[in-house]
């Protein structure tokens, strides 16, 4: 749409996109199609040349005469199962009665946390940036702010605008970020199977917000239910589910 | 090849209903050539600064991305895809460090000082005064070439 728009605005415009059938309903003028997981346009972090591969290929559809022109990327990065991002196991749902001692979870969090911060600054201070910050909430109030929500509160949010959910959303991301953001840099992985698997289903930090969609699945509050029912905070977009009950079935 | 019907059933349910629009009579604007062409990005990737007021979830609107100023977070309603790339390379998403080493090497003119980010989840009908907007900045800005990339 956007290329349309643009386009006709007297612009020349190309894009890259990952669903095919979307792109041939859609015409947009020149487009190049990626057999990519999505969330990664450019392929491959931190590889120039094949980012530039990528960017020529799709430069390339400017020297066609007449469009809507769609051409594929000849790259493949496979993905498991047909699923273009990382799901959790449709049999990993909490439920409320299965959160046990929320207090011991939230100590093992901030250790967990702390654990992890000398390499999250290693990580920084390699790669000249962070994503961390979306919430502008210090990353040691991360934990306590999602674990209000796991009580069964609604705490106020800190910011100006933002109410407590968007801002509870916002934390759950950082939150994770900061986690993958130091195990890529730390450990030199780049695979977000390997890392989704890990952060869901190994870390105390996982386990605190999967307690926080199974008290979000039975709240009273519309829009805290419906963010997990959306799957707006547990990655399970692209599970086979939805199970009964559980986060996925908004969709 | 991952198409529509091999995405497993949530995912697949969500994408196939999606509205499509199409164009009657769709726009084509000869390009530039190469060596002339000055590219702007277009990313869908509801990433902005580093202190922007955060996207709301179905967002019209976008956001300036100076290319001076890359301290960027992303507040994307969506979390099915993979934010890790991003996170290790800024170029996964906002490839501008290649752009201007392909104006270095003679394949495209220069790159435009400012990129544009909207949320791919909102209704693109409804962004078209926002893109107004960025086509504006664009002409100001000497911009001849749109590169779109999304999440």
């Amino acid at each position: 749409m956007l290329a349309h728009f643009f386009e006709s605005y007297g612009f020349s415009t190309v894009l890259v996109g990952f669903v095919k059938e979307h792109i041939e309903a859609i015409q947009p003028p020149r487009a190049l199609w990626l057999d990519f997981p999505m969330g990664r346009p450019l392929g491959k972090p931190n590889d120039p040349e094949y980012q530039k591969k990528i960017i020529r290929s799709a430069f390339d559809l400017f020297n066609e005469r007449s469009g809507p022109v769609l051409k594929d990327f000849p790259d493949i990065i496979p993905v498991k199962d047909g699923r273009m991002g990382y799901a959790l196991p449709v049999e990993l749902v909490l439920k409320k009665n299965e959160i046990g001692d929320i207090n011991k979870l939230v100590k093992e969090v901030n250790d967990e946390i702390n654990s992890l911060k000398k390499d999250y600054e290693i990580a920084i201070s390699g790669r000249k940036r962070t994503t961390v910050g979306a919430s502008e909430m210090q990353i040691s109030e991360f934990t306590n702010y999602i674990s209000e929500f796991v009580r069964g509160n609604i705490p106020p949010s800190p910011r100006k605008g933002i109410g407590p959910i968007p801002q509870l959303k916002l934390v759950v991301e950082d939150l994770q970020a900061f986690y993958t953001e130091t195990i890529t840099y730390r450990d030199k992985v780049d695979d977000f199977e390997y890392l989704g698997t890990w952060f869901w289903e190994k870390t105390k930090a996982g386990r605190l917000i999967l307690c926080l969609e199974a008290v979000s699945l039975e709240s009273d509050n519309k829009i805290l239910k419906q963010i997990v029912d959306m799957s707006l905070i547990t990655p399970r977009f692209w599970s086979e589910g939805p199970l009964p009950g559980t986060s996925g079935s908004g969709w | 090849m991952v198409l529509i019907p091999e995405m497993p059933a949530i995912g697949r349910g969500f994408i196939s209903r999606l509205e499509k629009y199409t164009f009657d009579n769709p726009a084509w604007t000869i390009p530039k050539e190469k060596s002339s062409r000055r590219v702007s990005i277009v990313s869908s990737a509801a990433i902005s600064r580093r202190g922007d007021k955060p996207f709301s979830w179905l967002a019209n609107n976008h956001r300036v991305i100076e290319k001076d100023n890359l301290d960027l977070v992303m507040t994307h309603v969506a979390v099915e895809y993979d934010r890790t790339a991003w996170q290790q390379d800024i170029n996964t998403i906002l490839p501008i460090d290649r752009l201007e080493e392909m104006a270095k090497n003679g394949e495209i003119g220069s790159v435009s000082n400012e990129h544009y980010s909207f949320i791919g989840s909102s209704d693109p009908i409804k962004m078209e005064r926002s893109a107004k907007e960025v086509a504006e900045r664009m002409k100001d800005d000497a911009v001849d070439t749109v590169f779109l990339v999304p999440v």
